[in-house]
């Protein structure tokens, strides 16, 4: 204690945290059960499809795809693939043989994954698999750490009452149900105009779509608008469809290469082997159903994995506001570091194991 | 499929996506970095070989600088014997030379000392002769006997003699 004395700023700053810890202790969802909770709102919408930042569809009736929206998780793929491009831009544009720091900064990450790219699979094979597995790490680290920036999850458009229930009746349509009201939860906004936001203290203030029924536009009673909030912008890995995407082209890329290395027959006979016997086919049958199972956990590790994250994040937020999220804002940078890591290794391990032919494959 | 926001032109984006960041990436980072860390490694590659050539060259280098160094010591010293040699035998020369000469001219001395002293000799006996004579001439004149005269004549001679 006497040390911590003299070191008055060290001092001051332990104390504002314990203060703010204080605070967000009594003025959030915790507080408020003790008659606190004066700083916290409700606890955010949450659902496992990205939301559409635009109330109309940018496509309407296409063939397959159907109305296309544009939603939160594509803005936020397109920014990280914008900045890694701008990065590498910027990184190589005035590329010489005595580097600057951020030339040395990418040198040296490139330098150590394809170190490991080489270690695991063999110096050829691993320049050949060197960018994929390099690109999967940066897309998937750059999203996770993206995700974790203030303004991701709470800065986004009002979606009124009114459409809220629109999206949902669309959803059931065909089924010949119909909404059930009191099973959609609104919050209620503050300001007019082009400016709306949930109030501190706001904890309790949860409508449900019947409860404004008849009120026209997602007007209640008191004049307050209700509706949800559709963030701006949410983690790229925080939807299925992204993680989807990676592990489908990953799992397309170890197929090719397989193909490429052995040749299309014995790359299929790993897996309808009929010249071994019946153990083997059955063997290569399970082999088969593990190369799909490989897709799905790819999926849903890395979508689990992040969506449980900011699922984590939303709810302590809620439970206690201002600094008690600290701690899990790096745990969350350090599982987006992790699973960048995974998702990649795995594929580096599947893609080297795919191109060693029959005799190492499975045993 | 549709609960779970699973839908295909979420998913297209997504692989577009992805694939225009495959793509950008592979062209705008890894070629040119790979290049320079090949580059790199190439050059270092050779600046160490070439470095070690050159270590190579300068020992053997050093090896002949010192085995020549050595050679002209030996060369060095040789001469030096040498030279030392050849003083030793000129002094020895001369000095035989100036032994030899001093020997000569001691003779040359010597047979002139010799010389003088015989003329010297021969002066004086010539001298006593005369005397002799003029003493015989007056004996004669005298006269004598003969061999009173004769005896006489010898004992001077014999006289003059003994002053040799």
């Amino acid at each position: 204690m006497a040390s911590l004395l003299n070191r008055p700023k060290l001092l001051v700053a332990l104390v504002a945290v314990v203060f703010l810890f204080c605070l967000g202790l009594a003025g959030g969802a915790l507080g408020n059960e003790f008659g606190g909770g004066f700083i916290g709102s409700p606890l955010a919408h949450i659902q496992l499809a990205a939301e559409p930042i635009l109330s109309a569809p940018i496509i309407r009736g296409l063939p397959v795809f159907g109305d296309v929206y544009l939603t939160n998780t594509m803005v936020t793929t397109w920014i990280v693939v914008s900045l890694l491009l701008l990065l590498a831009y910027l990184g190589t544009k005035n590329i010489t043989d005595t580097p600057g720091r951020f030339q040395g900064l990418l040198e040296a990450i490139l330098e150590l994954f394809l170190g490991l790219a080489e270690k695991v699979a063999g110096p050829t094979k691993g320049r050949m698999f060197f960018p994929l597995f390099m690109t999967i790490f940066l897309f998937v680290v750059t999203a996770n750490w993206l995700g974790v920036l203030p303004g991701f999850g709470t800065i986004g458009r009002f979606e009124p009452a009114s459409e809220v229930i629109h999206h949902a009746e669309k959803k059931l349509k065909g089924d010949g149900d119909h909404v059930d009201l009191s099973s959609i939860h609104l919050h209620k906004f503050e300001g007019d105009g082009r400016f709306v936001f949930i109030p501190f203290g706001s904890i309790g203030d949860v409508l449900t779509a019947k409860e404004i029924e008849g009120h026209g536009h997602g007007e209640s009673k008191n004049g307050d608008r209700a509706g949800l909030l559709v963030p701006f912008f949410r983690s790229s890995n925080t939807e299925i469809n992204t993680t989807l995407a990676i592990a489908l082209i990953a799992t397309i890329a170890v197929h090719w290469w397989g193909i490429r290395a052995l040749g299309i027959r014995e790359h299929i006979g790993k897996f309808l082997n009929f010249r071994s016997g019946p153990i083997m086919l059955f063997v290569g049958l399970l082999e088969g159903i593990t190369e799909f199972a490989r897709v799905l956990s790819f999926t849903f590790r890395l979508f689990g994995n992040i969506f449980a994250g900011e699922v984590l994040l939303i709810v302590i937020a809620f439970l206690v506001p201002l600094v008690g999220l600290v701690p899990f804002l790096g745990l969350e940078l350090f599982v987006g570091l992790i699973q960048g890591f995974i998702f990649s290794m795995l594929t580096l391990v599947f893609a080297t194991t795919a191109t060693m032919g029959h005799g190492s494959e499975g045993h | 499929m549709e609960a779970l926001g699973i839908n295909a032109a979420g998913l297209l984006t997504q692989i577009v996506s992805f694939l225009i960041l495959f793509i950008g990436l592979r062209v705008l980072l890894y070629k040119p970095i790979l290049k320079v860390l090949d580059r790199r490694s190439q050059k270092i590659k050779e600046s160490l070989e070439s470095a070690d050539k050159a270590k190579q060259e300068a020992d053997i280098s050093r090896d002949e600088i010192q085995k020549k160094f050595d050679e002209a010591r030996v060369e060095g010293q040789e001469m030096i014997a040498q030279a030392r040699e050849i003083a030793d035998r000129f002094k020895e020369e001369e000095l035989a030379k100036a032994r030899s000469e001093i020997q000569a001219e001691r003779s040359k001395a010597e047979a002139e000392i010799r010389q003088e002293r015989d003329a010297a000799i021969e002066e004086l006996r010539e001298h006593f002769a005369g005397l002799a004579m003029s003493a015989a001439e007056r004996l004669v004149s005298r006269t004598m006997d003969e061999e009173a005269h004769r005896d006489i004549i010898d004992d001077v001679l014999k006289e003059s003699l003994k002053i040799k």
